[in-house]
């Protein structure tokens, strides 16, 4: 391949980048690793020695936090989850509907995408307390993911609607019914888009503050409501345990990310042009 | 395939459900009982008008939580949409180890608004932080955190949300502007367009409705600002960083005033459908253009 005109602009740009974006993150591993700078000696100096004891100690400060990333995962896989499930039914059901109103309401519910939690959470929190939801898994599970469908309706109507329809009308002369065509023909044409869209939607979940702290009164506890519980009542933590809290945090969807990052593409918010 | 109604119950079913149980319904109650005196725990519940609408608009707090989240989307957003285009830009055309670019460039947007406020706490302030580290460097005295600053928390808290979101603008744009042709680029080099021009007569009208789209999120992400300022700065010092969503939250929650918190909740939902109006309306343009 022929060299790219504007080599060096980009490389310069891609630096300042990687330099901008993750100087803070490796300060936070590195501090979790005890490697912290000492700014009072001239020139500023690190100080060691490198030590695993600042992962420990996260469970001496907050002694469930090994329960807590259990919750996290369990409670996002399972939004994740349902939210794409629910959403690829009313998407495939939007991209072939006769009407052709399909790209309209796909656009309404970006717009019910937007909609933040807070509009909301206040009289979602007295319902679920009528409905005897509060404090438990499902009544989460359930709010997170009714927050994150209208996103997975965008994104799954998009790649819907630009399939061809030739192998879903072979399917049905020959007599297939609508969810053996969902199953069998649509998912595996559609399947790293879906993949893509509960990945995405995991992560929103992981990271969502409001529906399980205003849904919950501490018998399930995500991170970021340990995070938050733990800073807002001004309890003492030094530095590198907190940096460790956030190596363990971030860990799981780092992974997740880079296990899956051939799929994640395919999220795509273009809205098909031509259907 | 022709969709029979059958079909369509399946289809549809589930999604209304959830999203009628756990979101329409409950905003839906919540807008009728800003008009009241209802909460959770009254034994009476009287008609009030626009009593708590009153009581929310006319409190200082809630006027300088709307100027605050004002400033935030108008400078925020642009500059995420700025920064998130700029790397996705340079990331478009295939390169060596392109992947590993992706993911690393994508790693803030991973952390947890909670987090990002705890980590950023720690960085601008103390002797451990970057920030004083590199005052160090330059030879000079440490500084008390910008964050406890009422001059510098709203720009400190805006740049440290720009940090975090940029990365999942790049996200979502560049698989539209990666897939723009190979020959359209070529095109307009041979025909003596500078690089601005690509970018004016290629790049960005391949990709306006995306761009169009990728807004109306951060505009909602904007007007929703609650986890990003909570451990951060908790929406001080005074009212500097407070935002209509902290105000919600601590009126139904910490001063157990419950209509005034819901009220603010529809207020945030009200700005988030007006934009959401001009976002469908532009929508439409565009395809009928």
């Amino acid at each position: 391949m022929r060299a790219q005109r504007g080599g060096a602009p980009r490389n310069i740009l891609l630096a300042a980048a990687l330099v901008a974006f993750l100087t803070p993150l490796a300060w936070t591993a590195l501090a979790s690793l005890g490697l912290q700078p000492d700014s009072t000696t001239h020139p500023p100096s690190w100080t060691g020695p490198l030590t695993l004891e600042h992962f420990l100690e996260i469970g001496v400060a907050e002694p469930t936090f090994m329960q807590e990333l259990i919750t996290s995962s369990l409670s996002a896989a399972s939004a994740a989850v349902l939210a794409v499930a629910a959403a690829y039914l009313a998407a495939y059901g939007l991209a072939r509907s006769a009407s052709g109103a399909g790209r309209a309401v796909a656009q309404g519910f970006l717009v019910l995408a937007s909609l933040p939690v807070m509009a909301y959470v206040i009289p979602l929190s007295d319902l679920m307390r009528r409905a005897h939801l509060l404090d438990s898994f499902a009544g989460v599970v359930l709010s997170e993911a009714a927050v994150t469908a209208p996103l997975a309706v965008f994104v799954l109507h998009g790649t819907i609607a630009q399939l061809p329809t030739e192998w879903e009308e072979a399917a049905v002369l020959d007599g297939a019914g609508m969810l053996a065509i969902l199953g069998r023909v649509v998912l595996p044409l559609v399947a790293p888009s879906v993949a893509a869209t509960a990945i995405v939607l995991f992560v929103i979940d992981w990271n969502m503050l409001l529906v399980p702290l205003v849904l919950t009164s501490g018998d399930i506890k995500t991170i970021p409501v340990a995070m938050s519980d733990f800073f807002t009542f001004e309890r003492e933590l030094e530095w590198p345990t907190a940096a460790a809290a956030l190596v363990v945090s971030l860990a799981p969807v780092a992974v997740l990310v880079s296990l899956f990052h051939g799929v994640l593409d395919r999220f795509s918010l273009d809205l098909a042009t031509a259907a | 395939m022709t969709l029979t109604r059958r079909d369509r119950v399946v289809l549809f079913a589930p999604l209304a459900i959830l999203l009628t149980g756990w979101l329409l319904l409950p905003a839906l109650l919540g807008f009728i009982a800003t008009f009241s005196t209802y909460s959770p725990f009254s034994t009476t519940v009287k008609f009030a008008g626009l009593a708590n609408y009153a009581n929310v608009v006319g409190d200082p707090q809630f006027a300088a939580a709307a100027r605050n989240t004002a400033i935030f989307t108008g400078v925020a957003v642009p500059l995420e949409l700025v920064v998130g285009f700029a790397v996705a830009y340079v990331l478009r055309l295939p390169m060596r180890g392109r992947a590993l670019w992706r993911i690393l460039l994508l790693v803030p947007w991973l952390v947890s608004p909670i987090a990002s406020g705890v980590m950023w706490h720690f960085l601008l302030g103390g002797a451990t932080g970057i920030l004083n580290f590199a005052l160090g460097w330059l030879g000079r005295p440490e500084v008390p955190s910008p964050l406890g600053d009422p001059r510098f928390a709203l720009s400190t808290a805006i740049a440290v949300e720009v940090w975090r979101v940029s990365p999942f603008v790049t996200f979502l744009l560049l698989p539209g502007l990666a897939s723009i042709p190979r020959e359209r680029w070529e095109e307009a080099t041979l025909s003596g367009a500078t690089w601005f021009g690509r970018l004016m007569n290629v790049a960005i009208p391949s990709v306006r409705p995306l761009l169009l789209t990728v807004t109306m999120l951060l505009v909602g992400l904007a007007f929703g600002t609650f986890d990003s300022v909570l451990i951060l700065t908790g929406g001080g010092p005074g009212t500097a960083t407070l935002t209509p969503a902290l105000y919600s939250y601590s009126r139904a929650f910490a001063t157990n005033d419950w209509p005034a918190g819901a009220t603010a909740g529809w207020l945030i939902a009200a700005g988030v459908l007006a934009a959401g109006v001009v976002y469908l309306m532009l929508a439409r343009q565009r395809a009928t253009e």
